[in-house]
């Protein structure tokens, strides 16, 4: 019996393998809900609020979650700089995934439909007394800009590392740097941001990094650094709760070579 | 080794080919008509007829088709991309011909359709030889399960329905390897050899790779077969290269003359200046700009490219089944050839040799991880076929094994002579079956959108995307959302309502050639000033396409799309529409 059981071993393996990679790729599809599943829970949009934080899972899903739920996500939460001024974020995932907006927070409240786990997490949001791209949007003409300006600044929508940024963006001259100077800003106790390069075709070109440097008045609060694969640089600096000018300095490290630097950087001044 | 059950009859073996060869022509025929127009095939069509309409003035007389000028205004030009000039003649001159003749001429074919024959025609070649080969190696069995094999790559399948290269040039890369193997025995395939050689660098620069793998499978043959003779030195080695460079000279001549000369022969543009149009193509390859492409979560577009981006990616495309018996059929060629050298006996594995050379050379490159990694597995599909040849022998083998397990157990079966003729073939056909079956149910779930697909292994087109393996290329894709937007074309009468075709740009005359779209739907340009004179846009998802999202929000104020069309669950593209208030 050994003998037959061995002789027959590779062709029943063989024949199971085939059977089992049969089952597994026709029936992929089934494992990823479909839009009814995604419509029933698009219900959550009675309990959703203004303001509450919408996030898909896995990141592939997102065109699907924008299809139900887009009209409740505004441009500037989805090119934000980051979650922490929400409250409240409603997490919609497929196959056991999870948003990083979500990481190591607990939800308060979660149901499945077919599929789609719907979770609402709650938390202090911080604080927001001021932020730079807002002050840009509404009053460009109120920046000091000096140094080499090549492009900017100018408040625009852009691809940062793959993910959408709402961020004030900058060219400086190639290896040259550009001061922008945000006028009598409110802040409170840090100042806190991100920084990246935009556009992925000026970043394959051209390989070189670029330097962030954050004054309040005279004194450096916060220094980036952003290289083409490094994606959304986040940053942070202390500052004393008042008004001041807050400078930010955008420099393109790499000499003449260092051009079509497209500088992308977006702050808020938290109480 | 010629199967068990008795010599086949002589005309089994021509008209399997045949069926095999008009079986893959047909089905991928059928299959390319759901698949969209790829970027690059729209730039060879435009060429391939402007090449064919050059042949034929040549052949009708017309005067001055010769002149360097005419010349270089059909085939080159200054700039390094001019006629696309960048890439050899042979496929693009057998699109335009198949177009002036299976479309303009005898209108048995859609324009789409005419133009990418010669692909399907090539494939259907490959799964011939590779019939051809497989069956003088190992018995028909396993040359037919190697060609449905070689027909059931979803992948493979995918890019035989295109107007490209790749399906083409893996045909002439087997063919060659096969015509150099057969030409170490014949002064025919010897001289078939050079000419095959010759067309597969008419077809794409992957050829000149070839001699990587022929020279050291010559020089591992000519020792073999002289080393005893002349002795185990480094001279007697030279004189055993030298005595297998006499005997098999005009093979060598073959491949060293005839070889460039049909390359010379067919590109005009090598006709004049050859050094120096040579040398600028070869020069575009080495410095080609790296696109993008995904893998393993990654957007990659410069050096250095990971070293396993050809294995993983073969890992997780090849349908798991064949996989599984490609692993089974190289241990037991290993197997079998070690046994045969202890013996002293002649056995096949020189052609073993020369099929992993083949998969070494063709997936080589890819290990430096300085060579571009987009295309993927496009790029080494000559390896394939290598696998599909193992795969059947390892099938045939389990089969074989389960009967004569079946036979020892039963006794009695051995003494019926019909059960017992029967028994193997029965074996062969249920384990063949089993294991074609599943790479053929896998392909056809595959298409059109092949290149969203992965196996079993990646869990399919979902586990592909977990993995963060590139969905798509060449905005294929966008084909499938033309059926939405037929209804959103506006009504007889209205104003033409633009659509931001993005990566289906090229594609975008060619659809309304094909009725597909209606003209009112045209395309509105490219980039931020196409987006922005749009009222519909469509982005073809692959990660550095991102940005093309972001440029339709901004400019429709909104994040929400109108459609998304999705394999197996995974978005592929994205339809969104202006809101009446986004403008």
């Amino acid at each position: 019996m050994k003998k037959l059981f061995l002789g027959l071993a590779p062709a029943l393996a063989l024949v199971a393998i085939a059977a089992w990679s049969t089952c597994r790729v026709v029936g992929a599809g089934a494992g990823v809900p479909d839009d009814r599943a995604w419509a029933a829970a698009a219900a959550v949009r009675a309990q959703h609020r203004p303001g509450d934080l919408i996030v898909f899972a896995p990141g592939w899903v997102d065109p699907v979650g924008r299809l139900h739920l887009g009209d409740l996500i505004p441009l500037e939460m989805a090119g934000r700089q980051d979650a922490d001024r929400y409250g409240v974020i409603w997490e919609l995932a497929v196959r056991g995934a999870r948003a990083p907006e979500t990481a190591g927070l607990r939800p308060g409240w979660q149901r499945g439909f077919a599929g789609v786990s719907v979770r609402r997490f709650e938390r202090t949001p911080v604080e927001v007394v001021a932020d730079l791209v807002e002050v840009a949007a509404a009053g460009p003409g109120r920046l000091r800009v000096g140094g080499q300006v090549a492009r900017g600044p100018q408040v625009v929508l852009a691809e940062v590392g793959f993910t959408p940024r709402r961020c004030v963006q900058v060219v400086p001259a190639p290896g040259r740097e550009i001061e922008v100077t945000f006028p009598a800003v409110t802040l409170g106790r840090e100042l806190v941001g991100g920084v990246g390069l935009a556009d992925v075709f000026t970043r394959r070109d051209v390989r070189t990094p670029i330097e962030l440097v954050v004054r309040v008045g005279e004194q450096e609060v916060a220094r980036a650094r952003a290289g083409v694969d490094d994606g959304w640089v986040r940053w942070r600096g202390a500052t004393t709760p008042g008004t001041a000018d807050v400078t930010v300095v955008a420099r393109a490290l790499g000499g003449a070579r260092a051009r079509d630097r497209l500088v992308c950087f977006a702050a808020e001044a938290r109480r | 080794m010629s199967g068990r059950a008795g010599p086949a009859p002589r005309w089994l073996r021509p008209a399997l080919a045949l069926g095999l060869g008009l079986l893959a022509l047909a089905l991928v025929l059928a299959a390319q008509r759901d698949v969209g127009i790829a970027r690059d095939e729209t730039v060879y069509m435009g060429h391939g007829s402007k090449y064919a309409r050059w042949w034929l003035d040549l052949v009708g007389g017309k005067d001055g088709t010769l002149s360097e000028q005419t010349i270089t205004a059909h085939w080159g030009g200054r700039g390094m991309t001019d006629n696309n000039r960048e890439h050899p003649p042979l496929m693009k001159t057998l699109f335009g011909l198949s177009e002036l003749v299976l479309h303009d001429e005898l209108g048995v074919a859609g324009e789409v359709t005419a133009y990418r024959a010669p692909t399907a025609a090539m494939f259907a070649l490959l799964v011939v030889v590779v019939f051809l080969w497989a069956s003088r190696l190992r018995g028909l069995a396993v040359g037919v399960i190697a060609a449905l094999l070689t027909l059931c790559l979803p992948r493979a399948f995918f890019h035989a329905g295109l107007a490209c290269f790749d399906a083409p040039i893996a045909t002439l890369w087997v063919a060659t390897l096969w015509a150099y193997w057969r030409g170490l025995s014949s002064r025919r395939w010897a001289v078939a050899a050079g000419v095959v050689w010759g067309l597969a660098l008419a077809t794409k620069h992957n050829a000149f790779l070839l001699p990587f793998a022929i020279a050291p499978h010559f020089v591992w043959v000519a020792l073999r077969h002289h080393l005893p003779a002349t002795g185990r030195s480094a001279g007697g080695a030279a004189r055993a290269l030298g005595r297998g460079l006499r005997e098999h000279w005009p093979l060598v001549a073959s491949l060293v003359v005839l070889g460039p000369l049909v390359l010379v022969a067919l590109w005009p543009w090598l006709w004049f200046d050859t050094v120096a149009h040579l040398r600028d193509w070869l020069r575009f390859h080495l410095d080609h700009v790296h696109y993008n492409f995904e893998y393993l979560g990654r957007n990659w577009n410069a050096p250095p490219f990971p070293w396993h981006v050809a294995l993983v990616t073969t890992l997780l495309t090849v349908p798991a089944a064949t996989l599984a018996a490609a692993a089974v059929g190289a241990a037991v060629w290993r197997r079998e050839g070690r046994a045969a050298a202890a013996a002293g006996r002649r056995d096949d594995g020189a052609a073993g040799v020369l099929l992993v050379l083949s998969v070494v050379v063709a997936m080589g490159p890819f290990f430096l991880g300085s060579t571009p990694i987009f295309g993927a597995e496009k790029h080494w599909a000559a390896a394939i076929p290598s696998l599909c040849i193992a795969a059947a022998v390892g099938v045939v083998w389990a089969a074989r094994r389960a009967a004569a397990a079946a036979r020892a157990h039963a006794p009695g079966l051995a003494t019926r002579a019909a059960v017992a003729r029967g028994l193997e073939p029965a074996a062969v056909a249920v384990v063949g079956l089993a294991i074609v079956g599943a790479a053929a149910i896998e392909t056809g779930h595959a298409q059109p959108r092949a290149l969203t697909h992965y196996n079993a292994i990646a869990g399919g087109a979902p586990g592909g995307a977990d993995l963060g393996m590139n969905r798509q290329f060449w905005g294929e894709a966008a084909r499938g959302v033309l059926p939405f937007l037929r209804t959103r074309a506006p009504a007889a009468g209205a104003p033409a309502r633009p659509v931001y075709s993005h990566d289906a740009s090229p594609a975008w005359g060619l659809y309304v050639r094909d009725r597909l779209l209606p003209p009112t739907l045209r395309d509105s340009g490219r980039e931020e000033a196409g987006v922005a004179s749009s009222q519909l846009a469509l982005v073809v998802h692959e990660r550095h396409f991102n940005r093309h999202d972001y440029m339709i929000w901004a400019a429709y104020r909104t994040v929400r799309p109108v459609f998304v069309l999705r394999v197996d669950g995974v978005p592929v593209v994205t339809v969104y529409e202006r809101p009446a208030t986004g403008r």
